[in-house]
């Protein structure tokens, strides 16, 4: 795969990332419950930013320690079966986000234990100050491990082939692009946007956002295994199509 | 104040008395996040309050959910944004 391929993989895998939606909701919850106790708006605008880079800098910390362990578990060339096990992942946590990524009742319910939902639900309404909502934006991200990890491991294989100085780019294409979401919500709440409108937007296209993440996963994951598995089988075996 | 029992959502917390000032508390912070004005915020969470404590006269224990729907559905005319999230604010994460 070349360097345009290996970015645009990033960047369609970040899309994926961007798709899932504990952040989101978090921060639905952060900004409406400071909104309703009278915090001035800097100060929500202050916290949900503070969040917004909580998660980016626990995405950019995923993603370069996945990139690192990759480099050394692997080195510059990754064996076939290393990208077979990911695509596998891919279409594992693809059907599972198909399956089950929200719950069958009305709202916005996700995936996550009940118990947990209520402890980050408390945690987000109880933020008063920017370090918190920055820890905050931190466990967004590490509590949805089990979905990101896909496109994440994918990105790390795909940075790990990146010469040195696209790295760099690589890593802040992903960020970026997973954390456009976030940056949305920041620029309503901050444009004065109802937060009862973002969130009938996402409840009305629930099914549609859970559709596209596992199609892309699955998408994403055929891709791979065809380029990174398939191909170098058949040009190592002097095959011309 | 009214002597009614509010019985917590699935039973796992004991019953306690229900309170105006809780309820008008948390309607008042469900306008102000659809961006209400202050004094329409105080004025509407009274009115749905009102309606909420007209109906609790004719029972002696309800449980926090029925309170909910009824104030949300009380809301619900007066502000539809603000009950939409008033009664959806469980079910976004």
């Amino acid at each position: 795969m070349n360097t345009l391929t290996l970015l645009a993989t990033i960047g369609l895998a970040a899309l994926i990332h961007a798709s899932f939606q504990l952040s989101v909701s978090m921060l639905t919850i952060l900004s409406g419950h400071a909104l309703g106790s009278k915090t001035s708006h800097k100060r929500t605008i202050s916290l949900a930013s503070s969040f917004t880079l909580g998660a980016m800098a626990m995405t950019i910390l995923l993603l370069s320690f996945g990139a690192y362990l990759a480099a050394n578990l692997f080195g510059s060339s990754i064996r076939p079966l290393v990208w077979a096990v990911v695509c596998g992942l891919m279409l594992g946590i693809g059907l599972a986000v198909w399956v089950f990524y929200y719950r069958r009742t009305h709202g916005t319910s996700l995936w996550i234990p009940r118990s947990m939902a209520r402890f980050l639900m408390d945690r987000s309404k109880a933020t008063k100050h920017s370090a918190e909502a920055f820890s905050l934006g931190l466990t967004s991200v590490a509590g949805e491990i089990l979905f990101i990890i896909a496109p994440l491991a994918a990105s790390a294989l795909c940075l790990v082939l990146l010469p040195a100085p696209y790295q760099i780019a690589g890593i802040l294409i992903y960020t970026v692009i997973a954390s456009l979401p976030l940056f949305i919500v920041v620029l309503l709440v901050g444009g004065g946007h109802s937060l009862s409108h973002i969130q009938r937007w996402r409840e009305d296209n629930r099914r549609f956002l859970q559709f596209i993440a596992g199609s892309a996963l699955f998408v994403l994951g055929f891709f791979l295994y065809v380029n990174a598995v398939v191909a170098p089988s058949i040009i190592a075996r002097g095959v011309t199509l | 104040m009214l002597a009614v029992d509010v019985v917590k959502r699935g039973g796992e917390r004991p019953s306690e008395s229900f309170e105006r000032i809780k309820l008008e508390r948390s309607i008042r912070a469900a306008l102000l996040s659809v961006r209400t004005p202050d004094g329409q915020a105080e004025d509407t969470a009274r009115r749905v309050t009102d309606i909420v404590e007209q109906w609790l006269a004719e029972h002696s224990e309800v449980t926090s959910y029925d309170i909910r729907l009824r104030a949300s559905g009380a809301l619900e005319q007066l502000h539809p944004d603000a009950a939409y999230l008033y009664k959806h604010h469980k079910v976004i994460m």
